[in-house]
């Protein structure tokens, strides 16, 4: 079934008597990569959060992979697929690069608390298994392993944060504001790994007020004020009068 | 159950929930000007009665005198505290954990330092009012009961005053919501600390020599009276002084009711019953999050 | 490298076996109360370590796991090891049916909520006297035995207590180095990212609460078994504190330090009782000072001075 991974359909939010989205209605194709896009306090990380589990959804539907998403809580959903990162990164900076990345591959494994505590052969094949996936992810991402996570510069930390969301393989992975903090090589980084985790058949859906990641994405919606008040490819974008009134003032 | 019965419970509830709230107010007022819930707090209780005791038993002073040194006691004990322990332990960014284990520290030396310097024995002060009682409608009240109730009631009422219209209250105000703020407005944020704790240690000190005349303090007593402050401050929110008079007094009436109704013995599994179910699911307390507003 | 080491052991592992021969029988006591202590502040640790979880109600299960050996060998005359299965399956019950909703809580006030587990825990003690024979007590609880062999004595119940303390460490050690310890590590750093990334928190906590209750339990049935006597005064809110402060002394940061806490709790105040009354204030002290000056237990100072003294690693 091709089609759409993550429908959203009328998603509004109100804190307290204040209304934060209006009526958000976007889709995300599978393989596809949709930017979202918008000024501070447009909206957009509270449309992230709800889609991720983190705000209870008000009004409007959402779904995922066909099913519809309610009260489903956050590692539920990520279990059911979709997996998220953080405006500043949340590292575990206590852990070393390839134990961080160890902990987001451990949903994939099966064996209980029981288990871990005899240490069973069972229980020790999976944490190879584990192990040779985050050492896998690890190469892919160029990151070296045995560091540990708090000697990580900015940008880093960013593909540290994105490495480990991959290691549990799920279908659509949330970036919140990737591109913040990074300095023009660690954004060429950036895009390069999004195209690449993208040709691997994942669908991306990246939020952002960053112009310049957008190039990315195959679709752009704008957020202004709790509304999507346009779409469309970058180019399109750039040129509609909306947009350009929110973001130049012209 | 009669209803004079029930008429005495309120009435002990409502002596009990004052004490209660005293401590409870003291460990909110400690609580918003530093982030540290203060395990000890009973302790300034059992100091400040011990010593009101001892300065009137062994010294022979009189009972005015007696209560005044009992009284400095409480702020002397939470300045040295605050400034020897927790302004450090604040500047390595201790976390909640340590906080928690700092202050069980300090009460099990202090409730130590009373056995060693006082003994085993529970003492008890003279009754403000002798031991006059009044009976209302087959109910008997001692006068030292309403003496309690009525100093509270100023105590509850200044520390409002003193809060809402003091300069150096709203100073505090300030430092505990919003720290940095504050110190750019030129408030000596870690001043305003230290004086929560010593604010909290009279109003811990007050609580104590109320209620001594009432039931005898020893070594031991420190601890229970924390948990039904905390108790009662959990209920009231916690980050508002106020909110714990509230809480003091539903816990002190229905501590009595569960008495005379159910039996004693189950009135601390009722308390921390309530106590856990309100912090799971009213976690602003009682008064909800309008509470907080006040003091 | 190897070689070394494995003699290490070897020399431990034998002097451990000679301690109860070597020592008074009363420095042996003391030795065994380490031993029941460390079961169960490794439970205690385990949560405060790896979950950064206080848990001030350790002696609610520490009582379960005691009161179920004196009820049933006493009042009802079934064999000791139902003691110990019961007490262990009650605890661990139990602790999933409050912890589900307690540890949704977090930080201070996940800490108030488990002292008031502790609290009403005695309380219900106290109340159930048909159950534990109140402020009397239960006496009289039979001695352990192996096949014929009567742990009647502290050298003879230094061994058990030991080897349980050693079996309870290694599964603990098993669990930290597993995929659970992994995820207990994310979940200390991070809550919201390990949330993310697909872990249950709220059943992991519990699981934890439940594996320390097991401990708690296990420790408070060796106890009863090994003084004969029960009574409410042993698993008060005292009690709890007590067993919240072996790895907060000792350090969190390894299996021995919580070992090192246990000793701390049942062998200093003893030394320092030969100064009279003071010894409790003395102990309230040495607390106050690690707690402010070693912020990894005293497991941490002693890898300090290893580390001066050029030795690159003590064993963890």
């Amino acid at each position: 079934m091709s089609g759409d991974i993550l429908k959203l359909d009328g998603v509004g939010h109100r804190f307290g008597g204040f209304t934060v989205l209006r009526s958000v209605t976007l889709s995300v194709p599978e393989r596809g990569i949709i930017g979202l896009i918008g000024p501070n306090g447009s909206g957009k990380t509270t449309l992230f959060n709800i889609i991720s589990g983190y705000l209870p959804l008000q009004t409007g539907t959402i779904e995922f992979r066909g099913l519809p998403l309610t009260t489903q809580s956050v590692p539920d959903r990520n279990r059911s697929g979709m997996v998220r990162t953080f405006q500043t990164p949340k590292i575990f900076e206590r852990m070393s690069v390839l134990e961080n990345i160890m902990v987001g591959a451990c949903k994939i494994t099966r064996t209980g608390m029981i288990q871990d505590l005899l240490s069973l052969p069972h229980a020790r094949g999976e944490m190879r298994q584990i192990r040779s996936l985050a050492e896998r992810v690890a190469g892919e991402f160029g990151l070296a392993g045995d560091l540990p996570a708090s000697t990580l510069p900015a940008g880093q930390r960013r593909i540290l944060e994105i490495a480990r969301a991959l290691a549990g393989q799920p279908k659509l992975l949330m970036l919140d504001e990737p591109s913040a903090g990074l300095n023009r090589e660690e954004m060429q980084q950036l895009i390069a790994a999004i195209r690449r985790i993208n040709e691997a058949g994942l669908a991306v859906l990246l939020v952002s007020h960053d112009m310049e990641l957008m190039a990315v994405a195959s679709a752009v919606h704008v957020l202004n004020f709790g509304e999507i008040i346009a779409k469309g490819n970058m180019a399109a974008i750039q040129q509609n009068a909306n947009v350009r009134e929110v973001y130049l003032g012209v | 159950m009669t209803l004079s019965l029930i008429l005495q419970a309120l009435q002990a509830g409502i002596t009990n929930g004052f004490i209660y709230a005293l401590v409870g107010m003291g460990l909110a007022v400690i609580f918003r000007g530093s982030r540290v819930i203060n395990v000890m707090h009973g302790e300034f209780s059992v100091v400040g009665a011990m010593t009101t005791v001892l300065v009137l038993t062994a010294a022979k002073y009189p009972y005015w005198f007696a209560i005044i040194a009992g009284l400095l006691t409480g702020p002397a004990i939470g300045a040295l505290i605050e400034l020897t322990l927790v302004r450090p332990m604040i500047r390595q960014q201790a976390t909640e954990d340590q906080f928690v284990l700092l202050t069980i520290g300090l009460e099990r030396a202090i409730a130590a330092s009373v056995l060693f310097f006082i003994g085993r024995d529970g003492h008890l002060l003279p009754a403000f009012g002798g031991d006059h009682v009044f009976i209302v409608f087959d109910v008997v009240i001692r006068e030292h009961s309403l003496w309690l109730i009525a100093i509270a009631i100023i105590v509850v009422i200044a520390l409002r005053e003193f809060f809402r219209r003091t300069t150096l209250g709203l100073a505090l105000t300030a430092a505990s919501i919003d720290a940095d703020g504050a110190a750019t407005t030129g408030i000596n944020v870690a001043r305003m600390r230290t004086l929560t704790f010593v604010l909290g240690g009279l109003l811990g000190a007050i609580a104590g020599i109320l209620i001594t005349p009432l039931i005898a303090v020893d070594y031991t007593t420190g601890l229970p009276i924390t948990l039904k402050g905390i108790a009662a401050a959990v209920l009231g929110g916690f980050t508002n002084p106020l909110g714990a008079v509230v809480g003091g007094l539903t816990l002190g009436i229905i501590e009595s009711l569960v008495i005379v109704g159910v039996s004693s013995g189950y009135k601390d599994v009722l308390t921390f019953s309530i106590l856990i179910a309100i912090m799971i699911f009213m976690p602003h307390g009682i008064l909800g999050r309008g509470g907080r507003g006040g003091g | 490298m190897m070689r070394p080491r494995f003699a290490l052991v070897l020399l431990g592992f034998v002097l451990w076996a000679a301690l109860p021969h070597l020592l008074t029988r009363h420095m042996t006591d003391l030795l065994v109360f380490t031993a029941i202590y460390t079961v169960a502040g490794l439970g205690v640790g385990l949560l405060l370590g790896q979950c950064g979880i206080v848990n001030l109600g350790q002696a609610a299960f520490y009582g379960i796991g005691a009161y179920s050996c004196a009820y049933l060998t006493v009042e009802l005359g079934y064999p000791n090891v139902t003691g110990f299965a019961v007490g262990a399956a009650v605890s661990v019950l139990i602790a999933l049916v409050v912890g589900w909703p307690v540890l949704r809580l977090t930080g201070y006030f996940l800490a108030l909520a488990t002292l008031a587990l502790s609290i009403i825990a005695s309380s219900i003690f106290y109340e159930w006297d048909w159950l534990t024979g109140g402020e009397l007590g239960i006496g009289g609880i039979p001695k352990l035995d192996f096949f014929g062999f009567k742990l009647d004595t502290p050298g003879r119940f230094y061994y058990l207590a030991w080897g349980v303390a050693f079996l309870s460490m290694l599964l603990v050690s098993n669990l930290v180095s597993s995929r659970t310890g992994l995820m207990l590590r994310g979940m200390r750093d991070s809550s919201e990212a390990t949330a993310s990334l697909g872990v249950d928190l709220q059943w992991l906590r519990t699981r934890v609460f439940m594996l320390s209750a097991l401990l708690g339990s296990i420790a408070g049935s060796l106890f009863a078994h090994y003084v004969s006597f029960t009574s409410v005064q042993s698993f008060t809110v005292d009690k709890s504190i007590g067993f919240l402060l072996i790895p907060v002394l000792g350090g969190v940061r390894s299996l021995w330090g919580v070992v090192l806490g246990a000793m701390f709790v049942t062998i200093l105040p003893e030394m320092l009782s030969q100064f009279g009354d003071i010894h409790q204030i003395l102990f309230g002290i040495a607390l106050v000072a690690v707690v402010v000056l070693l912020p990894d237990g005293l497991m941490g100072l002693l890898r300090q001075a290893a580390g001066k003294l050029g030795w690159s690693r003590v064993s963890a």
